[in-house]
């Protein structure tokens, strides 16, 4: 599903983000990507949804090569792949309901398929009852599950979630961690970046440990933060 | 595109224009006083070239006869010249009674005064082209048995000069204008994009296209470009009409260009003007500040 082949990321100030890294995630894997800031988490997460492409190596979805992209295929990519963020990034003055169905809006989905797909949506995250709310009426885990909606409503195949839980307290942490599981397995691939030692040692799946822009360790076959 | 992609458009365009309220007054206002200076000197030229257009066709060349001219032979002469649409032979009979009534006299009256008739025979020549007077008149004074040539050079001349350079200073403006113009629109859509950063990142985000994110600014331009068009329209037709009965009562000689289908011409252009205006300035404040989003 996702093939990151000797990746190297260099920022224009000079920044070396990762060194030469390689990484694949199998279809319906849930994986979390820990480390500390500047690690180079986001940036990996960032090639995925093709915010970056790299300056050496390949990103490869679906068989796909990402950098060698056109630009008129951006779009097309990204409604397959799902995006959440430590900071929500809804739209204050839309209600929940119009923030779910805004994913759909912009790629032209119909009246009916908005009337469909919003509320299984909002059903999934366990918002069905306050869809006429406005983001600043619901608590930080309420507006994280908004997201997700919005994420997910478009059933892409690949979901990203860059710091999911670094504003939210441990309990609802543990209670969004647990719907990506939930959605994880019911088949969308799901790529986690956190330094949330609890989540990752409560959830015990694949995780990928980044220090300083390379892959020090890669537990397969499931693990906790630190140990294998 | 389906009708909701439509729908969804059309309302992202309206809402960051009630959102930009006093921005996009602004805008709409400058668009109008853009395209009304432009308006201005459109209908000025417009107006001045018609005076001389009417007045050239009006002209025409007198050929004055020495007494014991052949008036049939300078006539075939004149003729010969291919410049000359047509001659008139005018007897000094009925260019004295012609002098007389202009002067308001009665022709017996103003002869018995005289004792004799001053006029000599002449023949009425109408160039072609009315570019062509000077030309055709210094043709005819080399015609044996023509004493003297007359034309009002002056008056069309003037005003083909003027129209001239009322049309010059028309482009000049009209191109400062609407350079003018095109940085405010899109300083307008600048500040929409900024205003609208957090909805454009999510619209990337979840896979909208670049047109797609782009149509409601492009939209928007051509929206004050529509609204700058239309006040600008209605206020020029209204100044127009206005000058057009003042002329028409109190100085009848002269005669604007204005009827229904002028105005419907005019205001349909002054439209089009500003929504070509606001489309390009959306799209140059786009290429400057889309890409940083």
């Amino acid at each position: 599903m996702i093939h990151i082949e000797g990746v190297t990321v260099v920022y224009p100030d000079g920044t070396r983000a990762l060194s030469g890294i390689d990484l694949h995630v199998e279809r319906g894997e849930f994986v979390f990507i820990v480390g500390a800031s500047g690690s180079g988490k986001s940036t990996m997460l960032r090639l995925i949804y093709r915010e970056l492409v790299p300056t050496e190596g390949r990103v490869l979805i679906s068989g796909q090569d990402v950098a060698g992209l056109p630009r008129n295929l951006v779009p097309t990519l990204r409604r397959n792949v799902g995006v959440i963020f430590q900071d929500f990034r809804l739209l204050p003055d839309k209600n929940v309901w119009e923030n779910v169905a805004f994913a759909l809006d912009v790629v032209g989905a119909s009246r009916r398929e908005k009337y469909r797909k919003v509320p299984l949506a909002l059903e999934l995250v366990g918002l069905s009852e306050k869809e006429q709310s406005f983001p600043h009426q619901l608590s930080g885990g309420e507006q994280q599950r908004v997201s997700i909606a919005r994420a997910l409503v478009n059933n892409p195949a690949i979901l990203i979630a860059d710091e999911p839980t670094g504003n939210l307290d441990p309990d609802i942490s543990w209670e969004i961690v647990q719907l990506l599981a939930n959605i994880g397995e019911r088949g969308t691939t799901v790529l986690c970046a956190t330094h949330d030692r609890v989540i990752v040692d409560g959830l015990r799946k694949r995780v990928v440990s980044l220090v300083g822009g390379t892959i020090v360790r890669d537990a397969r076959g499931g693990g906790g933060y630190d140990e294998p | 595109m389906n009708l909701s992609m439509v729908e969804f458009l059309l309302q992202q365009t309206w809402q960051s224009i009630r959102r930009n309220g006093l921005m996009s007054l602004a805008t709409s206002s400058n668009m109008t006083v853009a395209l009304l200076i432009l308006s201005a000197f459109f209908l000025a030229t417009l107006n001045l070239e018609h005076m001389a257009d009417v007045e050239a066709r009006k002209a025409n060349i007198t050929v004055d006869l020495t007494e014991d001219a052949d008036a049939g032979e300078v006539e075939a002469a004149l003729l010969a010249d291919m410049r000359v649409a047509e001659t008139r032979y005018c007897p000094k009979e009925e260019a004295f009674e012609d002098t007389a009534v202009t002067m308001g006299l009665d022709p017996a009256t103003l002869l018995d005064s005289l004792a004799d008739n001053p006029l000599p025979n002449a023949i009425i020549a109408k160039p072609e082209d009315p570019q062509d007077m000077a030309a055709v008149a210094e043709a005819a004074g080399n015609i044996e048995g023509v004493a003297e040539v007359r034309y009002k050079e002056q008056i069309t001349d003037k005003l083909l000069t003027l129209a001239h350079g009322i049309k010059v200073s028309g482009v000049v403006a009209g191109l400062l204008m609407a350079a003018a113009t095109l940085l405010i629109v899109s300083t307008t859509i600048r500040l929409t994009i900024y205003a609208r950063r957090r909805e454009i990142r999510i619209m990337q985000l979840v896979g909208a296209t670049n047109w797609f994110i782009r149509l409601p600014f492009i939209l928007e331009g051509a929206f004050h470009g529509m609204m700058g068009g239309a006040l600008s329209t209605v206020l020029v037709l209204a100044a127009y009409s206005w000058t057009n009965a003042y002329v028409d009562r109190h100085l009848g000689f002269l005669d604007l260009v204005y009827d229904t289908t002028f105005a419907v011409l005019f205001g349909l252009g002054a439209l089009l003007c500003g929504v070509l205006f606001g489309v390009l300035g959306s799209l140059v404040g786009l290429h400057r500040y889309l890409r940083h989003i």
